[in-house]
């Protein structure tokens, strides 16, 4: 340990408000700091739908979060004031970093208490990550509430830097006609759907916002950083007459683009898409979700196969740009070697249970030691879709449903389709504590579709 | 959860005090108290004689292709609604007699033999009520679910929950350990999602047990 300090940077230089699409600022520089801030969660009054007022919970007094931006090697101190009147935590979703500054629900945040998360950024972390809550039973309310918030993870070698970046952070939520956040009693028809789907909203929002639009010149290459924040629903986005180059995931930048004509984006998971601006100087395009049946057939949505807009591409009426030559080599990601594997763990989903069972705080579910490469089977076993989340370690997935995936990427939560099998490969990294896993649809999360991995001290696998 | 070449359970170290001890015993003996196990051929027998394979597969042959399997062609299909009587009425739902082979993707393999149990005791669908021993018929208690989840009609659960305990252990025993798995990824049905829970279908049904003998019907001999 050294004894000298880091010097400490002001809570501005971390707790960027999320002006809409604000393009990237600081230029990522190989220096270690310390990056100190406060998230209080307070009840707020504020207008997320046109001419009405709800009654939300934010973070700093805003939907979504304020954007929390950090580098590589950035020593975080995060001091959280719970305002609410309920227990409370906030996880650092997909950041390795240490169990007792994960916010799980075994460090539960009083009403009126505060905590302290304090970590490192590791090198190699780079990437889009979410914040939320995740207390015992009650993410989802908090979070249909407002409390949710980006994280980008800036590498001091990110061969995109460059290019101009847009953040998207996507939700959906319901409202009743008093303009209240829709939380239904537990026992009401709604209720018990939500129960099953995960809860979906009629209103699909952007960074806060209903069909936004976000400016674009004819031959401008942006990077797009997007972040599922929603409870249930599964966005299939598609940009119609538009060349997408999918570069990254969870963790981070995939080894080379993948050229796409849609995504599909669970609930929790990110994406980072090239998006080329190949339209003429004042036309428009619509980014758009496209049907996604992840549903149970005895309780689909009526209106699930509708697409819905989400944003307004609009072309300035600039000259065209001349055309941006784009890396073909984004960085190498290290292979996780299966021969190495010490273990398979074999977790079952059903409907709200894991491995038949519900959640118990004082159960270890899964045991592995420090250092250890273990594979994971994920089987779902039942007629909808559920999207699964390790905390603490991002994962490579192996195959599904036998079939090797076509290219390395570093995961922490991967949806896993109605009746499929599928594997993953993870290390426990640095890290031992006892970790969350579990179905990321936020009312399965709350019956207790969740279980713990404990990661053992003792150090029995290979180096 | 299984973990290959690790003790399955280890409460030494984990226990910080006494209190935590005796609680962390008490929820493994808890876990630890196997169900009954049935018997396979009894097993066998029960799921022969009550027409089991007339609707999921084979009908009273074990030796036919797709015994037990559940829907491998629409005439095995079922509509539920007024369809049933006259095409195209609405509301219409089709329900499909489900994969009882033990493969684990897409038959009951992954569901244990107590699930299966509380499946045909209880009408309870095996992936969405946990393991655990349900000892009420009221939601929210004895483990039976707050909000429970039915199996579709027109599988008679409500006719076969009167068999003894050990009978319905040993139907469990010989879909889990009596059959070979059969790889056939049956659609999920669709609903009427309460069916078994509506007003409509309990007075039918009378309740579990059933009233006691002689009802107003019936005399002693």
């Amino acid at each position: 340990m050294s004894s000298r300090r880091p010097p400490r940077f002001s809570t501005f230089a971390a707790l960027v408000a999320p002006l809409l699409f604000s393009g990237a600022t600081a230029h990522a520089r190989p220096t270690s700091r310390t990056v100190e801030l406060t998230l209080t969660a307070s009840p707020a009054r504020l207008a997320l739908v046109p001419g009405q007022s709800t009654d939300a919970f934010a973070y700093n007094g805003q939907i979504p979060g304020p954007t929390l931006e950090f580098r590589e090697g950035d020593r975080v101190v995060i001091h959280f004031r719970n305002n609410l009147p309920e227990t409370s935590t906030i996880h650092w979703h997909g950041l390795h970093i240490p169990a007792s500054a994960d916010g799980s629900p075994l460090n539960p945040v009083k009403p009126g208490g505060t905590y302290d998360y304090v970590f490192t950024i590791l090198p190699g972390t780079a990437g889009t990550y979410w914040y939320h809550p995740h207390p015992d039973h009650r993410t989802g309310d908090q979070v249909a509430k407002g409390l949710y918030g980006a994280i980008v993870v800036r590498a001091a070698d990110d061969p995109l830097a460059s290019i101009p970046e847009k953040l998207l952070v996507l939700s959906d939520n319901r409202f009743l006609t008093s303009g209240e956040v829709d939380l239904q009693h537990h026992d009401s028809p709604q209720a018990l759907i939500d129960e099953q789907n995960g809860r979906e909203g009629d209103v699909l929002f952007v960074n806060g916002q209903v069909i936004p639009r976000l400016t674009i010149r004819s031959g401008e290459v942006q990077r797009w950083r997007i972040v599922n924040a929603s409870a249930a629903r599964v966005f299939r986005l598609a940009l119609p007459g538009h060349e997408v180059l999918y570069v990254g995931s969870d963790g981070g930048l995939f080894e080379r683009p993948v050229p796409v004509k849609e995504i599909v984006l669970a609930n929790g998971e990110r994406a980072e898409l090239l998006v080329r601006g190949t339209g003429t100087p004042g036309s428009r395009e619509t980014l758009q979700t496209l049907p996604y049946d992840r549903y149970t057939p005895q309780t689909r949505p009526a209106n699930w196969n509708a697409p819905r807009d989400l944003l307004t591409l609009q072309y300035s009426d600039e000259a065209p740009l001349a055309p941006v030559v784009l890396p073909s080599v984004l960085r190498r990601i290290p292979v996780l070697d299966t021969a190495k594997a010490t273990a398979t763990h074999v977790i079952v989903l059903s409907q709200g249970l894991i491995n038949n069972k519900t959640m118990d705080m004082h159960r270890v579910d899964a045991r592995g030691p420090l250092g250890a490469t273990e594979i994971w089977q994920i089987e779902n076993v039942v007629g909808m879709d559920h999207s699964f989340h390790l905390h603490g370690f991002q994962f490579q997935v192996l195959d599904r449903n036998g079939v090797p995936e076509p290219f390395r990427a570093w995961k922490d939560i991967v949806n896993v389709p109605k009746h499929e099998t599928l594997r993953f490969i993870v290390r426990y990294d640095d890290y031992p504590g006892k970790w969350m896993f579990h179905c990321h649809i936020l009312d399965h999360e709350d019956h207790g579709m969740m279980g713990i991995l404990e990661v053992t001290p003792q150090h029995r696998g290979r180096p | 959860m299984r973990v290959s070449s690790r003790a399955p359970y280890r409460i030494v170290g984990l226990a910080g005090s006494l209190a935590l001890s005796v609680f962390l015993i008490a929820a493994w003996t808890r876990t630890a108290s196997a169900p009954p196990v049935g018997n396979v051929v009894r097993g066998r027998s029960i799921v022969l004689s009550h027409g089991c394979g007339d609707c999921h597969g084979g009908f009273a042959n074990p030796a036919a292709k797709g015994w037990l399997a559940g829907v491998m062609d629409p005439s095995q299909e079922f509509k539920i609604g007024p369809c049933y009587i006259t095409p195209g009425a609405q509301p219409c739902f089709t329900t499909r007699p489900r994969n009882l082979t033990p493969d684990n993707a897409t038959g009951i393999g992954r569901f244990t033999d107590r699930q299966l149990f509380n499946a045909l005791r209880f009408g309870l669908r095996p992936g969405e009520t946990p393991d655990v021993e349900i000892t009420s018929q009221t939601p929210g208690k004895g483990n039976f679910p707050v909000h429970p989840h039915y199996l579709a009609p027109p599988m008679p659960w409500m006719s076969w929950r009167n068999m003894t305990d050990q009978e319905l252990w040993d139907i469990a025993a010989y879909l889990k350990r009596g059959l070979k798995p059969v790889v056939n990824k049956v659609a999920d049905s669709e609903g009427p999602p309460d069916f078994w829970a509506s007003e409509f279908v309990k007075p039918m049904y009378g309740t579990y047990p059933a009233a006691a003998f002689p009802t107003a019907n019936e005399k002693q001999p």
